[in-house]
């Protein structure tokens, strides 16, 4: 008896559709909460959101981020307010994507992606510089630094909802 | 009351100023009571003051003969310091004194000078008051001219130089230790107590110095000529002698009034003062201009003497005695609206709760008179005045907080109205 | 140990949260609360080492004393025999108070958290609480204390709070974020307190009040950094760190101040840095707490002058002469080459080393001269002599500047303390606002002779100081007649309780400098001040590490006999004689092989056979002798440049190398070495130098808001050497002042806090404040030489000419003209000497 229940087991499953995808042929949908590889926002207008306080890399546990920081000027500005990062590296063989340091950014400049597919055949290819990680700018928009008039971003953090 | 003789305004008996030293002496019996102080002992003349019960003027009023003896006697430097810096809102006796009966303050100022052995006396003048200080220098070189400032005044051995300086039109500077610094040539923010201006280290330059309102050493050259006793007689228990009441608001007779300490705020506002103006009635009173706690008109309130003792059963302060009178037509949020943009303006700063508690609570309050706030906000501009009260270094944190705390308290209603839109903010903001 | 309590304190009781402990009578309830109970009440504007205001409210208590009857004075019981306790119905700030018998204080109650919690709320109602960008976040005391006693909620609304400047610079190093600003007024006390230079003031009133600067240049003084440590927000930031990391992510190491006497205390605030390669690099320099030494204060120049040590013209390769160019080389065949020449030339070798080189440095140097026969050690600058004096009759073991005060007395003499050593002059002045006589004597308005003649009434405290000026030269002369030409100026200096004099060399030949120096050290002989605790001479030798080559056994004096004798080899370690010193160049010619040792490729290393790149203060371990003779060592911070070592260690390996003995492996096993064979060093080891102890007042904790940002002595507060020797009061034969000829003038060199070294050009934003090079003249000699203020003249002089802009003003004495050193890349007069100078009028170019 027991393996004609084993036997209805099988062929119970056979009909059923196959879970296994083939990969990488075929990709998976994500949740949206999905945490994958970084991204440093901007906003609507194209600067920088990151101000670069170094709050990601303090919330780190895995010490993956690196951040220096610079002033903004407004014949060469990078973000609204008084402060952008110079440098910006992630070391995804350290990330253990646990999204910390996007719970830590006050400008919510750093989001977790969905891109997963990292693998190296370099060490030093693990560590995603600035330039990797910011997005582009939005179609027809000037990339940074930019002149911009003076007297406009006073701000020393920029208002989320109108940057100046 | 009108009948009744004039301690300050001695000219008013007279009916004209009295400007010149000529008259002042001839009139006036002026400077009998310096002439007869410079014959008696320094300590005599204190006790005499102090047994008189003359208080301070300004708005304290700390006994003038307690503060004087408080000066050590064996200090070789010391001086007078007169307070005519009257920049309260509503107040307006000493400018009256200054430019009617000038004399009189030099007279009361040299007597308190020789009395605790002062090299000089300063007045501090406000500002605005330029034209004030230049009649004021006029008198001065008078009064040198005939021997009563200089060397050896009077053949007493004493001697004592008078000066005016005008300030910069600092509220503040009109609290006493603020007052030196101004006079010192700084910033004009009051100063860490103790040391007090009466003790070493604490007063002009570091030394020990008495700082007297202008209308208290007024009082000096009568209680000099009449003995502490007669004075003694006027006024009540506690309150001795005459006050200069300043009227003004929605009054009929706005003013400055001389009158006993046991007068009552009816007799003076009904029956000298002509009461409300026509078809309107008393609402409310700030017995000590802007910075006292408000009251209502009651009867009650109208029926107790103006005196300091009667005044603090009433849970007010008279003050320096600068009534503003209000009708039923104010509304009082927006007297509150007022007064703090007033103390806004004029914090010094130094101390961080009235720095920047005026500075929130006029910002609120513009609120309220745009009619745009709700009832949280009046809570919280009356919790935000309680945290700033009693924690400040000089007194105008506590003033500051008063006209929120006390007009909530008494017409919370007036400022419902107004933060609801109700009432639309009245003309002239 | 530095504590409040001295031997004769009296102690009174106080009870903090019911329980009683002894403090010392008249200190400050703050300090005390903190020193005996650990109880740190949150302050703002207080600090321990300025008078309170008593304006942050922050301080909040509930203040009470024990009840005593009016009439009698008796102590009033409760019933069951405690002394009844009489409260103040308000608040108090404890700031204000100082302690005294029965005083009573609760900190801990309801009242007083929210007395404080309201202080909190109003002060962060105008913050603009950009935490996120301030460089003070992470180590902010209004960070902390809102954590601390904060709501937590704001009540204020964000678009009533008021927007102000962000950025506006007080001068060229300090910038002032208007938002953030307390209006504590620390640093307008701090410079009006402790500098004396009032600088800032207040402007305005209410919400509207602001610091702002009224110099010209604005925030015109050596301290100003200091202002940046003591602001409890973020509202002052040097420039020079401005977003340069944040403050968790700082190492700091525990160092000492490369550039004068004092031996300032520092902190190396050091991160990794892409540009510096991923190296370790100095970010900010911050103090170091040594009440013995600089309190918690540093100079400017320590403070933003450490670019050198990372400047692209660092030496960082070795070079090597062939024929008149210079190739690469390794260390290792280095040594050989080196030991080679230095044996060829039979033990004529001579070394002159600067003030920069350490103790460890100098010791193996000097082994290494001796062992190969040699026994000429000279001191670079032959300036300032005297060192010997100091080891004889200095500020004798335990001794602090910081516990001068009434009835004792300062001299200072032939120095421009505020330009050679700033610390001291820093705390000197401190010591007159505490009471202390001060006279500076000079042959020329100094700013302390400023401090310390001012009418003591405009600050409103009364400090005692005179002034001599005398002729231009005449220093020695007016040091060993002082009993006689300044009568009452010597009685009162004798009769101290304490007296410290500073002999400067200004104006003065190496000759006359020795006689000033041995004049002052009999005046401290003869009025029994020497060896007494807290007397003494001091002498502003140049360097970090002026006392350090006299004991490792260099003097000025054997500078001058080599000058005079020229060896075959010289080794030159950090000394850039052919760039101070115009007249070098004739006898340094008559030497065969100059081996230097040194961080730049100066004019001394350009004529050299050999170049060793050696490493600054910053780059590795070491130790350096202050002018009070404390040894105090410093750590490893920066990554190195290039391929530059330790000069110990390099000096070590020529010597290995030369067969005279193994190379020592670390700069602590060369300290052994010191203290074996070095009487004075007797007993000092690394592990010595490392010790700490409690300091009074107990800043640097956790508790930013105490003391500021300065830093708890982790690496070790020094040892002072004891002083050796009896020194007996000797004859003084004073050199006769140098006489100009017809036609010619006495130059003066003098020495500028900022100049144009290769050690401080480096520090670029502090380059507006370098003077262009002046000559400063009597108008009586500027008219005899028809020069008007602001003319350009040239200057000739021995060795060279330069043209600089004229300076005309009766600071300065008739018959000389003052000449500073290093304003200009060229070599101008180190020591005093006869020029001319003739006005320029074609338009000329100022060579800066």
């Amino acid at each position: 008896m027991n393996i004609i229940k084993g036997f209805m087991t099988t062929f119970k499953h056979v009909l059923e559709e196959p879970v296994t995808l083939q990969y990488p042929e075929q990709v998976k949908d994500f949740e949206k909460r999905y945490k994958g590889r970084h991204h440093l926002r901007r906003y609507d207008n194209g600067l920088e959101k990151c101000i670069g306080c170094s709050l990601c890399a303090a919330a780190c546990p895995a010490d993956a981020i690196w951040v220096e920081a610079a002033e903004n000027s407004d014949e060469e500005r990078y973000s609204p307010g008084e402060r952008y990062a110079k440098t910006y590296e992630i070391n995804m063989l350290r990330c253990i994507f646990c999204g910390y340091c996007e719970d830590a950014c006050p400008t919510q400049a750093i989001q977790l992606g969905h891109e997963h597919q990292l693998s190296f055949t370099d060490r030093r290819d693990a560590i995603y510089i600035k330039d990797m990680l910011i997005d582009a700018p939005a179609d027809g928009q000037e990339a940074t630094p930019r002149q911009v008039e003076a007297g406009v971003y006073t701000q020393s953090i920029p208002n989320m909802e109108d940057p100046s | 009351m009108a009948d009744s003789k004039h301690i300050v305004l001695r000219h008013l008996d007279i009916g004209k100023p009295i400007i010149k030293l000529k008259d002042y002496e001839k009139r006036a019996g002026g400077y009998d009571g310096f002439k007869k102080a410079v014959k008696m002992e320094k300590s005599a003349v204190i006790d005499e003051v102090k047994a008189s019960g003359l208080r301070g003027r300004g708005g304290a009023g700390f006994p003038a003969g307690v503060k004087w003896s408080f000066i050590p006697q064996n200090e070789p430097i010391k001086y007078v310091t007169v307070n005519a810096d009257e920049s309260e809102t509503g107040t307006f006796k000493d400018r009256l004194i200054m430019e009617q009966n000038p004399h009189q303050l030099i007279e009361g100022a040299l007597t308190c000078a020789y009395a605790i052995g002062a090299k000089a006396v300063y007045i501090y003048l406000r500002g605005e008051f330029w034209d004030v200080a230049h009649m004021l220098d006029e008198r001065i070189e008078e009064a040198r001219k005939a021997g009563y400032i200089g060397e050896n005044i009077l053949g007493s051995g004493f001697s004592c130089e008078v000066y005016t300086h005008l300030g910069a039109g600092a509220y503040i500077c009109g609290e006493e230790s603020a007052l030196l610094n101004s006079l010192e040539g700084k910033l004009g923010q009051p100063r860490v107590r103790p040391p007090f201006p009466a003790q070493k280290g604490g007063g002009l330059y570091g030394e020990a110095t008495v700082v007297n309102n202008v209308e208290t050493l007024a009082n000096v050259p009568w209680i000099m000529v009449n003995g502490a006793d007669e004075y003694k007689k006027i006024g009540t228990e506690q309150s001795a002698g005459t006050k200069l009441y300043c009227v003004s608001g929605n009054i009929q007779k706005p003013g400055v009034y001389e009158l006993p300490f046991d007068t009552t705020f009816r007799e003076l506002l009904e029956t000298v003062c002509g009461g409300p103006p026509e078809g309107r009635s008393f609402k409310a009173l700030l017995p000590s201009g802007g910075s006292g706690p408000i009251v209502p008109l009651t009867d009650e309130v109208l029926d107790t003497r103006m005196s300091y003792e009667d005044c603090a059963a009433i849970d007010t302060i008279i003050g320096s005695a600068s009534l503003i009178v209000m009708d039923d037509s104010v509304n009082i949020a927006w007297v509150a609206s007022k007064v703090i943009k007033f103390f806004a303006h004029e914090s010094c700063g130094k101390c961080t709760p009235c720095r920047e508690g005026t500075y929130w609570l006029d910002k609120v309050l513009d609120r309220i008179m745009a009619g745009q706030a709700t009832a949280k906000d009046i809570e919280r501009i009356d919790d935000v005045a309680k945290n700033m009260a009693g924690i400040t270094l000089c007194a105008l944190g506590d003033f500051a907080a008063n006209p929120i705390i006390h007009t909530i308290k008494h017409f919370k209603e007036d400022f419902l109205a107004m933060a609801e839109g109700k009432e639309l903010a009245q003309a002239g903001d | 140990m530095v504590t409040p309590v001295k031997e004769d304190t009296e102690l009174v009781t106080i009870n903090i949260d019911g329980k009683d402990y002894q403090v010392p009578k008249g200190g400050n309830l703050v300090d005390m609360a903190k020193w005996v109970a650990g109880n740190d009440i949150p302050v703002f504007c207080y600090h321990p080492k300025m008078d309170p205001v008593g304006m942050c409210r922050m301080c909040l208590i509930e203040l009470g004393g024990v009840a005593r009857d009016r009439a009698t004075g008796d102590i009033q019981y409760n019933d069951d025999g405690t002394p009844q306790i009489r409260w103040f119905p308000k608040l108090q700030t404890a700031c204000t108070q100082t302690v005294n018998d029965g005083m009573y204080i609760k900190t801990n109650t309801e009242q007083v958290k929210e007395g404080r919690e309201s202080v909190i709320e109003f002060l962060l109602t105008s913050h603009p609480l950009d935490c996120p960008i301030c460089d003070k976040g992470g180590e902010c005391p209004l960070q902390n204390l809102t954590m601390a006693h904060g709501n937590g909620v704001s009540r204020m609304y964000f678009d009533d709070k008021m927007h102000l400047n962000k950025h506006y610079p007080l001068g060229d190093l300090i910038y002032l974020d208007r938002e953030r600003c307390i209006q504590c007024a620390r640093c307008i006390r701090f410079q009006d307190e402790i500098v004396g230079d009032d600088v800032l003031a207040f402007h305005e009133r209410g919400r509207r009040l602001q610091i702002i600067t009224n110099s010209d240049p604005g925030f015109d003084t050596y301290f100003s950094g200091n202002t940046t440590d003591i602001c409890p927000v973020g509202a002052l930031t040097t420039g020079d760190f401005r977003f340069g990391a944040r403050p968790w992510e700082l190492t700091e190491v525990p160092s000492i101040s490369p550039w004068d006497a004092a031996g300032e205390n520092i902190s190396l605030s050091t991160r990794l840095d892409r540009d510096f390669g991923g190296k370790a690099m100095i970010k900010r320099v911050m103090p170091r707490q040594n009440e013995y030494v600089n309190e918690i204060w540093i100079s400017d120049k320590t403070r933003f002058g450490h670019h050198f040590t990372r400047s692209d013209n660092r030496l960082s390769k070795i070079q090597i002469r062939k024929g008149s160019n210079f190739s690469e080389s390794t260390w290792d065949s280095t040594f050989k080459a080196v030991a080679k020449t230095l044996k060829e030339a039979n033990g004529s070798v001579a070394a002159i080393a600067g003030g920069s080189a350490t103790n460890e440095d100098l010791y193996e140097l000097a082994q290494l001269v001796t062992g190969l026969g040699g026994d000429k050690l000279g001191a670079w600058s032959p300036t300032h002599t005297g060192a010997d004096l100091v080891a004889q009759v200095g500020l004798p073991e335990g001794s602090n500047l910081g516990e001068l005060g009434a009835g004792d007395a300062i001299l200072v003499i032939a120095s421009d303390l505020e330009e050679e050593v700033p610390m001291w002059r820093l705390r000197l002045k401190t010591a007159q606002d505490r009471g202390a006589y001060l006279v500076v004597a000079n042959g020329r308005n100094t700013r302390l002779e400023e401090l310390a003649t001012e009418d003591p009434n405009i600050k409103g405290r009364v400090v005692d100081g005179a002034a001599i000026r005398y002729e231009a030269g005449s220093a020695a002369a007016v040091m060993a007649n002082l009993k006689k030409s300044n009568k009452d100026i010597a009685k009162k200096l004798a009769d101290a309780n304490h007296l410290v004099i500073v002999a400067g060399a200004e104006g003065l030949t190496l000759e006359g400098h020795r006689a000033l120096v041995q004049s002052a050290a009999n005046f401290l002989i003869d009025s029994g001040h020497a060896g007494k605790v807290n007397s003494g001479l001091l002498v502003p030798l140049p360097g970090a590490n002026g006392m350090g080559l006299h004991y490792m056994g260099f003097s000025p004096e054997t500078t001058q006999d080599i000058a005079a004798n020229p060896p075959k080899v010289l080794i030159v370690l950090n000394a850039e004689i052919l760039d101070d010193d115009p007249t070098a160049k004739t006898w340094l010619s008559q030497v065969d092989t100059v081996i230097t040792l040194g961080y730049f490729m100066d004019a001394i290393a350009r004529e050299s056979k050999f170049v060793l790149p050696v490493q600054t203060f910053a780059e590795r371990d070491g130790s350096f002798t202050n002018g009070e003779r404390r040894v105090q060592r410093f750590y490893t911070a920066q990554g190195p440049m290039g391929d530059a070592i330790p000069a110990w260690k390099a000096v070590g390996n020529i010597a290995q190398a030369a067969d005279l003995g193994r190379a020592k492996l670390s700069a602590a096993a060369v300290m052994v070495a010191i203290a074996k064979n070095v009487a004075a060093f007797e007993g000092i080891t690394y592990k010595v130098l490392a010790r700490t102890e409690r300091q009074f007042p107990d800043v640097g904790g956790d508790d930013k808001y105490y003391g500021g940002n300065a830093y708890q002595n982790t690496g070790g507060i020094g040892k002072q050497i004891a002083l050796s020797g009896t020194a007996k009061s000797e004859k003084v034969t004073v050199p006769d002042a140098l006489k100009a000829g017809k036609g010619e003038i006495v130059l003066l060199p003098t020495t500028r806090l900022y100049d144009r070294s290769h050690m401080f050009i480096p520090t670029v934003m502090v380059r507006s404040r370098v003077s262009l090079p002046f000559v400063h003249l009597n108008p009586k000699d500027a008219k005899a030489l028809k020069l008007a203020d602001g003319d350009y003249a040239e200057v000739n002089y021995d060795g060279g000419s330069v043209r600089v802009r004229a300076v005309v003003s009766d600071d300065v004495s008739v018959g000389a003209a003052v000449f500073p050193r290093k304003l200009t890349e060229k070599a101008t007069p180190l020591v005093p000497t006869v020029g001319t100078i003739t006005k320029v009028t074609e338009p000329a170019q100022i060579e800066g």
